[in-house]
């Protein structure tokens, strides 16, 4: 061995052991242990949201949801007397990051709450970093089935119902219909996304076992964005109705992939897409006829719901949406348990709030909230459909806006 | 098939790159996102249509390529060339990923374009027209291309530095700055392509990696070095992997590029069409 | 046997490399043997030091990088050879052994054994395709390989979970998550400490010798007798089997696995800016570069960590290895300490080696020949 190598060996070998040793001052002095807070310290909510990447939409209007609340709340005097701060990380719609984000929230920052993040594929991980801390986790848009079958006994969804019943009513709908009128083919296009699936899979399940038949069955991995093979095997089959199980710009990307080719349905739906604002520019404005389900409207008459459309709209200009009312639903959530049972911290303050909501109703801007024991919510998904250039509730037939569109009309 | 117009078109500027310097240019298909980028932001901004901004995209990635062999590849020393010079087109494809997501989020775009949705009835199928646009535009570029490099005398000096760099020199050619111009005229090419693909496409940062997979397996299947060679395999591989989307769903298609290499690499490793410079390298 | 007596020096840049000076060798062995005993002793503790669990996790991430990047110095650290799309193989150690607890019910470490075996064998047609090209080519197939691993991964739902990902049980089910950590890491430790062990007595043994020999010259090694083809695809078995140990390890603690991120081409190009940042010649090299990239990575996250500002750092740092420094931060920091210039490029030194080796080599045959 010459020397030259031996001396650089010695230098690896030190720089290595200075790094390391640098490494775990520098840590050893960030880290802050987390204690009980005093009566006058601000409760701190440890939140993680997908604020770049492929849920970046959506999450967006998650944060806007839980920072209105924050405002709203500390407005009215904040939780247990103590105004209320969040802290929020980006995980970059990646579900490592949402791993390690809800990690250092909890275990480093020493966070008193957590809310859920958005997307259900980021929901398991994050749940389950929460449920082997100890901590109660609400969230705001984990839907799909698979999400309460993991065994979480700390998870609550907040909102009406989960994935696959979103279209129950609409479901309800079409099978009431008199024989000529019926859709009798149907084709689908789903997201590999579990609560994308969700919604389809609920629809065309129900849709199936009362006897339609199902001629196209598609599903795509999340960043595809050319849709001209499924639109020509849609376009092809010349389905009566097409159902998306859809985020955002693949829905677009559809609906202009199936307008090129011309295909004219009966009825299309697409789940989370139609209700963003931007929708109709994104397509457009060939809007006539599609349809959504909605956990949420801002003209419905929840009590909490006044208040919160009123101060959003001063805040930003326009209405609350869906995932800004998730969120907000979600901290009402957590609001009331702490407010019912008296605390706000790590330890055993969790589970006592978890064994709150679990027998419990909550008042929300959707609704009145339960759940069952994986943490399932009971209750029903409304169903929206644009109509003359504007997007307004149809179903169920007591709470619509106007009368349900069928045939669609060309768009 | 029209996306194998556009393959052919961004395969030839590989070549370019790779025949000039033997620099294998990992970074071609992030420069062609950053195109695209440019095109939707330059929309948005002026509203104007986005082919009007290759006015000034050409000659600024013209440019900019000039700059890069000038300042960056140039640097590398000859033995290590082509190795050195993957991990460094490898830095610099991360950098623009990140600088785009940077500046524009990771938000997917798309351009809302009035024609969009149009289509053209075209022998019994409906063809999208920003489709036939684009591949319009690739077809004429690959067609200037091919003028400027046999008719011109930048571009007799061009293939006279490719195919023998010392002669070259002899013959009084200035390589090092034929060099430099062909390594723009390659990122000219990856601004049309870029401009072109954000007629129907959606955008994100992490869309190069999408693009480098076949773009590499066609150069390879192609046989370096040779610009007909690999526009030949781009519109065969192009045209294989449209067939197959039909019954294998587009995912699985993709496949058929790689399959296409592995294959290659297997039986042929200097590829099928291969100009003079296919070699194991 | 084919003459290795052509004394002919190698056509390179610079002057051969100075001879060794025999007297220093045993000092600098107690100080370098107490250096990795501190090292080690440093390491063994963090997980007492660490001030709380999420800075373990963070510690347990970076051992997880270090695994990796020794493991893949096994192949572009002795060959030359560079794999950027490594990842495959830390992917398909972490699916295969998701895979074999799914299917096959089998314990969690069984099955992250068997399946780092399998990946090693699954390494053998890849790298026997892979290696018919040198240089670049090598890399492009690299890459090419990870992006289809990629799609297969996503596409195939029914068997992988497709874009859902896999959940994986965890191997200590009931186990606190702070004590799920402290395990993981000694798991960790205990991991890189055999890779090391290994990669330390190839790099003694004359297969080592082989290898760096076609890292210099393969042409010529290949005149001088070395089976290259069949002893470079051994080192790209061993390199894909340490990795495909990490990914499965790594998929055991973590838990949920997302193709994206198992199979993402960043993760393969952190392995090789780790281990050309330590150093690829060195043992503790890409350790080093781990240690280093990896606490830069944590810290960039946690400060910029709404922006892509990482693989812009990433970029750049990988960049400038590349054009400056390309043996790695500690020769680059000792050259411009020392001004030392008898290194000034990789080629000549390890060929004056080579040289020395050759030498010996044929001195030690004739000495055979002699008393046979």
């Amino acid at each position: 061995m010459t020397a030259p190598r031996q001396g650089r060996r010695i230098a690896a070998a030190i720089g290595t052991l200075t790094i390391a040793a640098l490494t775990v001052s520098a840590c050893s002095g960030t880290g802050d242990q987390p204690e009980g807070g005093s009566s006058d310290d601000p409760i701190v909510i440890g939140i993680s949201l997908p604020l770049t990447g492929d849920f970046s939409e959506p999450g967006k209007g998650v944060e806007r949801g839980y920072e209105a609340w924050r405002d709203i709340i500390n407005e009215n005097g904040g939780l247990l007397g103590r105004q209320v701060e969040l802290k929020i990380l980006d995980d970059q719609s990646n579900a490592d990051r949402v791993v390690s984000d809800y990690e250092s929230l909890i275990a480093q920052d020493g966070v008193d709450l957590v809310f859920g993040p958005f997307s259900t594929r980021l929901v398991v991980p994050s749940a389950r970093v929460a449920q082997e801390y100890g901590m109660l986790f609400v969230e705001p848009a984990g839907a799909a089935e698979e999400v309460f079958e993991q065994g979480f006994d700390n998870l609550f969804y907040a909102a009406p119902a989960i994935a696959n019943d979103h279209y129950n009513n609409l479901a309800d709908y079409l099978l009431a219909l008199p024989e000529g009128e019926r859709p009798e083919t149907a084709a689908v296009a789903s997201m590999d996304d579990p609560f994308a699936q969700g919604t389809a899979y609920g629809l065309r399940d129900k849709l199936e076992d009362a006897g339609v038949e199902v001629l196209v069955d598609e599903v795509y991995p999340p960043n595809t964005t050319d849709f001209s093979t499924i639109a020509a095997k849609i376009a092809q089959s010349d389905a009566d109705i097409v159902i998306g199980g859809t985020q955002y710009q693949d829905a677009v990307n559809l609906i202009i992939a199936l307008q090129q080719l011309d295909y004219q349905p009966e009825l299309a739906a697409f789940s989370t897409a139609p209700t963003n604002p931007e929708f109709a520019a994104a397509i457009g404005g060939a809007t006539e006829g599609i349809l959504a389900p909605t956990g949420y409207s801002p003209k419905s008459q929840f009590p909490s719901n006044v208040e919160f459309v009123e101060k959003y709209t001063e805040m930003h200009g326009n209405p609350p949406s869906e995932d800004e009312a998730n969120a907000y639903t979600t901290g009402q959530v957590v609001a009331a348990a702490v407010e019912a049972v008296g605390c706000a911290e790590q330890g055993e303050c969790q589970q006592e709030l978890i064994d709150w909501l679990r027998g419990n109703e909550v008042e929300t801007v959707v609704g009145p909230l339960s759940w069952d024991e994986t943490g399932k919510p009971t209750g029903a998904h409304l169903i929206q459909q644009w109509v003359d250039g504007e997007i307004l509730i149809v179903l169920p037939e007591d709470v619509k806006e106007t009368d349900f569109v069928f045939p669609k009309p060309a768009w | 098939m029209l996306l194998g117009g556009l393959y052919a078109l961004l395969a030839a500027g590989l070549t370019l790159y790779f025949g000039i310097m033997r620099v294998v240019m990992i970074a071609h298909s992030a420069f062609l996102i950053l195109a695209a980028y440019l095109a939707w932001w330059f929309n948005r901004e002026t509203g104007i249509d986005p082919l009007v901004s290759l006015i000034v995209t050409v000659p600024l990635f013209f440019l900019t390529g000039v700059v890069m062999q000038r300042l960056l590849i140039s640097r590398l020393k000859p033995l290590t060339l082509t190795m050195m010079s993957v991990l460094l087109t490898f830095a610099v494809a991360l950098i623009i990923e990140g600088a785009l997501g940077f500046f524009f989020t990771g938000t997917q775009r798309r351009i809302p374009l009035p024609y969009a949705s149009a289509s053209l009835d075209f022998l019994g199928a409906q063809v999208p027209v920003v489709k036939l646009i684009a591949f319009g535009l690739a077809a004429l570029a690959l067609v200037l291309l091919f003028v400027l490099l046999k008719y011109t005398r930048f571009g007799q000096a061009l293939r006279a530095t490719i195919q023998h760099p010392e002669a070259a020199r002899l013959v009084g050619i200035n390589t090092d700055r034929v060099a430099g111009y062909g390594f723009g005229l390659g990122l000219a090419t990856a601004a049309i392509g870029g401009t072109a693909l954000s007629l129907d496409a959606t955008i994100y940062p992490s869309l190069h990696w999408h693009w480098i997979g076949p773009l590499m397996a066609i150069i390879v299947v192609g046989g370096l070095g040779s610009i007909p060679g690999a526009a030949i395999a781009a519109l065969l591989l192009g045209i294989a992997q449209s067939l197959l989307q039909l019954p294998l769903g587009p995912t699985w298609a993709q496949t058929v590029f790689y399959i296409a290499l592995f294959a290659t690499l297997m039986f042929r490793p200097q590829g099928f069409f291969g100009g003079r410079l296919a070699q194991r390298f | 046997m084919p003459s290795v007596s052509s004394r002919e020096p190698i056509a390179t840049e610079t002057v051969v490399v100075a001879p060794p000076a025999p007297r220093k060798r045993p000092a600098a062995k107690w100080v370098k043997l107490a250096l990795i005993v501190v090292g080690a002793a440093l390491i063994l503790s963090f997980p007492t030091i660490a001030p709380n669990p999420y800075i373990l996790s963070a510690g347990v991430v970076i051992l997880n990088y270090a695994v990796l990047s020794t493991g893949w110095n096994f192949m572009g650290g002795f060959t030359g050879y560079i794999s950027l799309g490594h990842a495959a193989f830390f992917g398909l150690g972490a699916y295969g052994t998701a895979l074999l607890i799914k299917y096959l019910a089998l314990p969690g470490f069984v099955a992250w054994i068997i399946a780092a075996v399998l990946v090693a064998l699954i390494a053998i047609p890849i790298g026997f395709a892979a290696l018919r090209v040198r240089g670049a080519s090598f890399v492009i197939v690299s890459i090419a390989f990870v992006l289809i691993m990629l799609l297969v991964f996503q596409s195939w739902r029914e068997v992988t979970g497709g874009s859902e990902g896999l959940v994986v049980p965890r191997p200590f089910p009931g186990m606190l998550r702070p004590e799920h950590h402290r395990v993981f890491f000694y798991l960790f430790v205990l991991l890189l400490a055999v890779s090391l062990v290994v990669w330390w007595i190839i790099d003694r043994s004359k297969f080592g010798t082989a290898l760096k020999s076609i890292r210099e010259d393969e042409d010529k090694a290949q005149s001088l007798g070395v089976p290259t083809d069949r002893y470079k695809l051994i080192a790209y078995m061993l390199s894909a089997l340490f990795v495909a140990l990490g990914g499965g390890l790594y998929a055991l603690w973590f838990g949920d696995l997302d193709p994206i991120f198992q199979f993402s081409i960043l993760i393969g190009s952190y392995m090789v800016l780790m281990a050309l940042l330590g150093g690829v010649r060195n043992l503790f090299g890409p350790l080093l570069g781990a240690v280093v990239v990896g606490v830069a990575l944590e810290y960039f996250k946690l400060e910029f960590g709404d922006t892509q500002f990482h693989l812009i750092a990433t970029g750049i740092l990988l960049g400038i290895v590349v054009l400056f420094m390309p043996d790695g931060i500690i020769p680059a920091v000792k050259s411009l300490l020392t001004r030392s210039s008898n290194e000034a490029s990789i080629r000549e030194v390890t060929a004056g080696e080579l040289l020395e080796q050759n030498d010996k080599r044929t001195a030690d045959a004739s000495t055979q020949e002699r008393s046979s």
